[in-house]
């Protein structure tokens, strides 16, 4: 049986989008109007970064064939002419070739042209919130136009013209400007009862004595997981410290910053410079030679390919947990018991590292080397679909319909399809998003981390 | 001499062909050296080169690929663009032309084989207008250029192929100035709409993959120049 859907409204009654949007805080706000905010911010992001040589790329060779349109999991939910990929990609380029080529500003002088209006920056703000930022569609285009990158740069005009989703923007104040200096806003002495608790309950759990070590200098290796696992993912973290302990790691968790989401990835290229800079900070701090990520798919991506972009001579080698995990399986250093997990175990890949990153064949390979029964959906791998909470959307609970009804419904029916007992996806925002999923269509299905897998399997 | 010929083998045809061919140059040296620019402002230059490569020579003969997004869409554009790249560089009278103009010329290919394409390059095309048309997904992408350069190649093809069927009723040199007038349009637009995607499709996977590469302290200076040297709290 399919899973039936619907596809919910548009608006709802805080904000004219599905999203609610945090306003400029007191101060910051002009006086200027949204068109004029659009391209003075649109202006300023051609004039210093390296996008604008793509728009003109982009907008001499689009060629707008729509291939695109059936490989985006939100256009097969709703076959809605306005989420094919190109549609949207061509709403900026609209834009741009008005505004920022010489043709549309003479077309702009001699026809009076206005391409942009309060109602097409209203249209803009809901397609690129309608777009996972996936990247699957970049599959598809012949030509390859990077449709996921132009979503990427129109929230970021968007979000320095003023408008950004409320659960992106607060979770970010909180990291770079807040006590905490974390998204979840965990206190470090309640982070240190936290890994104080999980120490314990790995030792109840597996009869030996695991430490989180805080503070080491000279190790090899920092960490940091998504923050948010303190809090909602016990068995994954414990599954990690497990593995680093087993397999002889010298690893450590900062105090002055210990969070691997960069939520900049999903809607502001300043926001993600400084959260990097964070990252390398702390790491510089600690005198360690590696960034080790834990089970988040942006974290895990937005570190590896913006540390080296970002950090200049103090970049440092960024490594995922997975490929920690499956090197040493494959040396030998750990021993994974393959007669415990006996459901039916498939694996979900996150986009931000199978798609647009080097992790697809690594946890398959440590999944397959102790689940007896391990199937895969299809597809899978760099053509995987998205859980539907990619893009920062899973964060954003009022998007709940959405995710649900629109872009999480095909892989609902993957999941269904597969005939799996258990997800194992190492990402805590699809993990989030799956666990929703499957209590909306009902699906009797648990969702784990790969590592909450491993720590039921490891020999200590 | 008929009309059509005269604009053929004059310099008429050596003018569009000059604006062509300086337009195209100049698209491909711009973007390159754009790119080229945008990858030294990058904080990491690394590209991985030989994947992009790779993908982009994979789209140049994508058979393997036809079946897997919109199937018929794909295989009629796939002839659609196949029969314009052989009839339009491989088809002797073309050539003859190209060799009195600018004395250059290669091997043309047997007329039949041509033919053959040419009728696939336009049932592909017809395909491809039509689904423009009445497929809402398509026809909500597509401005009126979208539909007149279709157009325009369409009667490329189609006069050309007519021109010469045996069972045609149509006078050949009529025909023939349509066929030539067509071409000169296109060849004329070519540089300034989206079919320069013909030069610039090389260029595109490579820069999609270098704008990721951003230039370290773009978004700080962006803040300042939207908001001064004082910045803004997020």
């Amino acid at each position: 049986m399919a899973v039936q859907s619907q596809t919910p409204s548009k608006t709802s009654a805080r904000s004219p989008y599905f999203y609610h949007v945090e306003p400029p805080p007191a101060g910051e706000q002009t006086a200027d109007g949204r068109v004029e905010r659009f391209l003075n911010a649109f202006a300023a992001i051609l004039r210093f970064s390296n996008y604008r040589f793509l728009m003109d790329l982009y907008a001499r060779a689009s060629a707008k064939c729509g291939r695109c349109a059936v490989s985006c999991q939100v256009y097969q939910a709703t076959q809605d002419p306005q989420d094919v990929p190109c549609y949207r990609t061509n709403l900026l380029l609209d834009v741009y070739r008005r505004y920022f080529t010489n043709a549309g500003q003479w077309r702009g002088r001699l026809l009076g042209d206005s391409s942009l209006s309060e109602q097409k920056i209203d249209e803009m703000a809901q397609a690129f919130y309608r777009c996972t930022a996936c990247r699957r569609c970049t599959l598809e285009c012949p030509l390859g136009i990077d449709h996921g990158l132009v979503a990427h740069l129109g929230r970021y005009i968007l979000s320095e013209a003023g408008i950004a989703p409320k659960g992106l923007v607060i979770s970010v104040r909180e990291q770079l400007e807040g006590k905490t200096g974390n998204t979840s806003a965990i206190p470090l002495p309640a982070l240190l009862d936290n890994l104080e608790f999980l120490q314990d309950e790995l030792e109840e759990l597996k009869g030996v004595s695991v430490s989180f070590p805080v503070d080491q200098e000279g190790a090899e290796y920092i960490f940091f997981p998504a923050v948010s696992d303190y809090l909602m993912e016990a068995d994954t973290l414990m599954g990690n410290a497990a593995v680093l302990q087993a397999a002889g790691v010298s690893w450590t968790i900062g105090s002055q910053y210990f969070d691997g989401i960069n939520y900049g990835l999903f809607y502001n290229d300043w926001v993600l410079e400084r959260i990097i800079q964070k990252l390398i900070t702390e790491a510089h701090r600690l005198k360690v030679q590696k960034i080790l990520i834990g089970e988040c798919g942006h974290a895990a991506r937005s570190a590896r390919q913006f540390v080296p972009a970002f950090a200049g001579e103090r970049s440092l080698p960024v490594v995922s947990i997975l490929e920690l995990t499956w090197q040493a399986v494959k040396d030998g250093r750990i021993h994974l018991d393959p007669t415990i997990v006996s459901e039916r175990v498939t694996y979900h890949d996150p986009c931000n590292i199978a798609r647009s990153g080097w992790i697809v064949e690594q946890p398959r390979q440590l999944l397959r080397s102790f689940v007896r029964d391990f199937v895969e959906m299809r597809p899978h791998g760099r053509e995987n679909y998205c859980c539907g909470g990619g893009g920062g959307l899973v964060s954003l609970d009022e998007t709940h319909d959405f995710r649900m009804q629109v872009s999480g419904r095909t892989k609902a029916e993957q999941i269904r399809a597969s005939g799996a007992q258990i997800v194992a996806t190492p990402c805590a925002n699809c993990k989030k998003q799956l666990r929703e999923l499957m209590d909306y269509y009902q699906l009797p299905v648990q969702i784990v981390g790969v590592h909450d897998l491993v720590l039921r399997a490891i020999q200590l | 001499m008929p009309t059509w010929m005269l604009i053929a083998k004059g310099a008429a045809l050596r003018f569009t062909l000059g604006i062509c061919a300086l337009g195209l140059l100049r698209l491909l040296l711009l973007t390159a050296l754009d790119m080229f620019a945008a990858l030294r402002r990058a904080g990491d230059r690394r590209l991985p080169l030989g994947q992009i490569a790779r993908q982009t020579l994979s789209w140049v003969a994508p058979l393997a690929r036809l079946h897997r997004s919109r199937p018929a869409y794909s295989f009629a554009s796939f002839m659609f663009h196949l029969g314009i790249l052989f009839a339009g560089f491989f088809l002797v009278n073309h050539l003859d032309i190209l060799k009195d103009l600018l004395g250059i010329s290669w091997p043309s290919l047997p007329k039949p084989a041509l033919d053959a394409l040419t009728l696939a390059a336009i049932i592909g095309g017809a395909y491809l207008l039509l689904y423009r048309l009445y497929a809402a997904s398509s026809r909500r992408l597509s401005k009126l250029s979208d539909y007149l350069l279709l157009v325009v190649i369409l009667n490329i093809l189609l006069s050309g192929y007519i021109a010469g069927r045996p069972w045609n009723s149509i006078p050949y040199d009529s025909l023939m100035l349509f066929h030539t007038l067509n071409g000169i349009a296109l060849l004329l637009v070519m540089p300034f709409t989206k079919i320069a995607h013909c030069v610039l499709y090389p260029l595109i996977r490579l820069g999609s993959e270098i704008a990721w590469h951003f230039p370290p302290r773009g978004g700080e200076q962006v803040i300042h120049a939207l908001y001064g040297p004082e910045g803004r709290k997020i």
